[in-house]
């Protein structure tokens, strides 16, 4: 049944990924096994999981859901993808907030959150390279707008979706 | 879960309602791989609301970024289970994915001649030009939870270095981390 068969594979995708595009080769192998998408149209999602909002897990899911079998489709393998994080990742939670005043735990988050700190500039130096090299040259209009983008989230302290309506904006007039 | 449950239901129910809308419009502007997810929840639940400490949100992206599947809908999860139990994490976890399955539903619909409109494009170029600024500035406010003394600066800077160079497991660092800093505060405890 196509259902199942959806849901399943996007259970083991999810499962076995590790947040963003690296679950691209995962979907491939999936998709090319049960004959749901052609190359061309994993490339095509691709595109769309960066015009629209949202993870590329939820949009991969979506996509190809709607692709093989309708709406009902879509959501059953976007539920699929998010079936670790409404089991495995729940119980974590559970866990998290049973020992949250342990003295242990505490020491140990020391740690974390110092990585996780880490985790995140280093998120600014990987995304870069695809916001501003456009074509494999450095694109001025996208530099501007991220120096405008700077100072209305540091500087001025904007709502966030004004940021990215303004940004948008900014891209039509000058992008 | 301890004193007076009646109140504290009735209370819990608008906030989870709250929780679930406010997800809903940061679902509709997760650009960016969802670290702009991060930024807006710094926004709308630590400083506007006060659902959330900093310090427990950068426990939540940690622990949501380490384990497996989509980043995203685990911080959602452990958001929501953190405000409302299990039915908030599984509240939190649909309000953040409905947003992109609708949005992507209608796309793929009209794909065609989204694909290769020049407005579109370009309206993409200033978006994504967004991200990196947006991610830096929550970095920015989440620097205080998380560089508290200069250990825990350098344990961000071999964290950062780490990341970078792409060769560890994500899961493996924060347990190194989480190693880390259960030695030396436990040092320092005893001492």
């Amino acid at each position: 049944m196509i259902f199942l068969e959806l849901f399943l594979a996007y259970v083991r995708v999810g499962f076995s990924s590790f947040g963003g595009q690296s679950m691209i080769p995962l979907v491939r192998a999936e998709m090319v096994a049960h004959g749901w998408l052609t190359p061309a149209e994993l490339a095509d999602i691709v595109a769309i999981a960066e015009m629209t909002p949202g993870s590329f897990g939820i949009n991969c899911a979506t996509f190809v859901g709607l692709r093989t079998a309708g709406v009902a489709g879509a959501i059953i393998a976007s539920v699929g993808a998010m079936f670790p994080s409404l089991t495995l990742t729940m119980v974590a939670a559970y866990f998290l907030a049973a020992f949250k005043d342990n003295p242990l735990v505490e020491r140990g988050m020391y740690g974390i959150r110092a990585v996780c700190f880490g985790m995140i500039v280093s998120v600014v130096f990987s995304l870069a390279p695809d916001s501003y090299f456009l074509g494999g040259a450095i694109s001025i209009p996208a530099v501007l707008i991220g120096l405008v983008a700077l100072l209305l989230t540091v500087w001025r302290q904007m709502s966030i979706p004004k940021v990215i309506g303004i940004c948008a904006v900014l891209g039509l007039l000058i992008g | 879960m301890s004193a007076s449950p009646a109140p504290r239901a009735a209370c819990s129910a608008r906030k989870l309602a709250t929780m679930f809308l406010v997800l809903l419009k940061i679902g509709a502007l997760t650009f960016g791989g969802g670290w702009s997810v991060i930024a807006q929840m710094e926004q709308e639940f630590v400083k506007k609301r006060g659902y959330l400490s900093q310090e427990k949100l950068l426990d939540i992206i940690t622990v949501g970024r380490s384990l497996p599947g989509i980043m995203i809908i685990n911080i959602g999860v452990l958001f929501g289970h953190h405000v409302g139990g299990v039915l908030g994490g599984v509240l939190a976890a649909f309000a953040i994915a409905i947003p992109s399955i609708v949005t992507l539903c209608v796309v793929a619909l009209f794909y065609g001649s989204v694909k290769d409109n020049a407005h579109v494009q370009r309206m993409l170029v200033g978006v994504r030009a967004s991200v990196v600024p947006i991610v830096i500035g929550a970095a920015l406010k989440l620097r205080e939870g998380a560089l508290v003394d200069k250990t825990a600066i350098v344990i961000a800077a071999v964290g950062f270095a780490l990341c970078l160079s792409g060769r560890i497991n994500n899961l493996l660092l924060v347990l190194a981390a989480g190693v880390a800093g259960l030695i030396i505060q436990g040092r320092r405890a005893t001492r």
